[in-house]
């Protein structure tokens, strides 16, 4: 779908960032994962290192998508959950508190790269719905 | 770490803008010419291959690699001093390339492509943070 500048300079932005911060995580796994909440690290079923550098891979692929143009609302779905998920086991603080604009900002280019016959489904679902009151007779 | 954080968001952007031109070539559709019109002109002149390859499938290697080289540098993987002489070497190639085609665009061509030189720019912007970050490093010995 075609797109107006303003998406393209948010897709862009976003796909730097998670770019960055991937590469910043493979750097330093343990540092990052000392941002996770101790209930959250306990129920985590492999190591905190290696659950660590699977999001950095993750991180890494999802801005690739969004860099490329490519499955964008994929990506940028992903990157919704994925910013969702911290945001609940980290908590807000000085550092996550940006990952609410971050997550406007995924959330922003999920709804904006939707392919047309998704969107239009989603529409169509709505105007489904029966109703609130019938018009009185007259 | 700035200077490779420059770079690395140089290269994204590189990438981001091939990826762009590669799409639209492969759609059989004109790309969107911010500024100017010559855009078309010059994508599809004579000289939009090197060695038979499309320029814009070269310039996103050249963008890939050179984001794989910063992030692999950051990170710590493998041979980091070798992985920043490949950077350096293909920066110059790059920076050699586009000051020709800025010139085949500015007197054969005779029009300029925005895209073109935004990607020249791009390259620019490379040399200048490897010439800074050079600087910035003999001041501190």
């Amino acid at each position: 779908m075609k797109q107006d500048a303003p998406y393209h300079i948010l897709r862009v932005g976003t796909a730097i960032t998670f770019l960055w911060i991937g590469v910043l995580i493979l750097r330093e796994p343990e540092f990052w994962g000392g941002f996770l909440s101790p209930w959250a690290a306990d129920l985590l079923p492999v190591p905190l290192t290696q659950a660590m550098l699977g999001t950095a891979v993750l991180d890494i692929v999802i801005g690739f998508l969004l860099l490329i143009d490519v499955f964008v609302w994929v990506a940028a779905l992903l990157a919704s959950i994925h910013l969702g998920i911290v945001l609940a086991t980290t908590g807000i603080n000085a550092v996550t508190v940006r990952d609410i604009g971050l997550l406007a900002g995924t959330i922003a280019l999920f709804w904006g790269g939707l392919p047309r016959d998704i969107r239009l489904r989603i529409k169509h679902w709505r105007h489904k719905q029966p109703p609130s009151a019938p018009p009185p007779a007259s | 770490m700035t200077a490779f954080a420059l770079l690395f968001t140089l290269s994204a952007i590189g990438i981001a803008e091939t990826a762009y031109l590669i799409r639209e070539r492969r759609a059989g559709e004109q790309p969107v010419c911010p500024i100017g019109g010559g855009c078309h002109e010059v994508l599809e002149s004579q000289y939009n291959r090197t060695f038979w390859i499309h320029n814009d499938i070269l310039g996103f290697l050249f963008y890939v690699s050179m984001a794989m080289l910063t992030g692999l540098t950051v990170a710590g993987i493998g041979p980091v001093f070798f992985w920043m002489v490949i950077a350096v070497a293909q920066v110059t190639g790059a920076f050699v390339m586009s000051a020709y085609f800025f010139f085949l665009q500015w007197r054969v061509i005779k029009a300029w492509c925005f895209w073109c030189l935004m990607s020249a720019a791009t390259v620019a912007g490379m040399v200048l943070v490897f010439a800074l970050d050079r600087l910035t490093s003999l001041q501190t010995l």
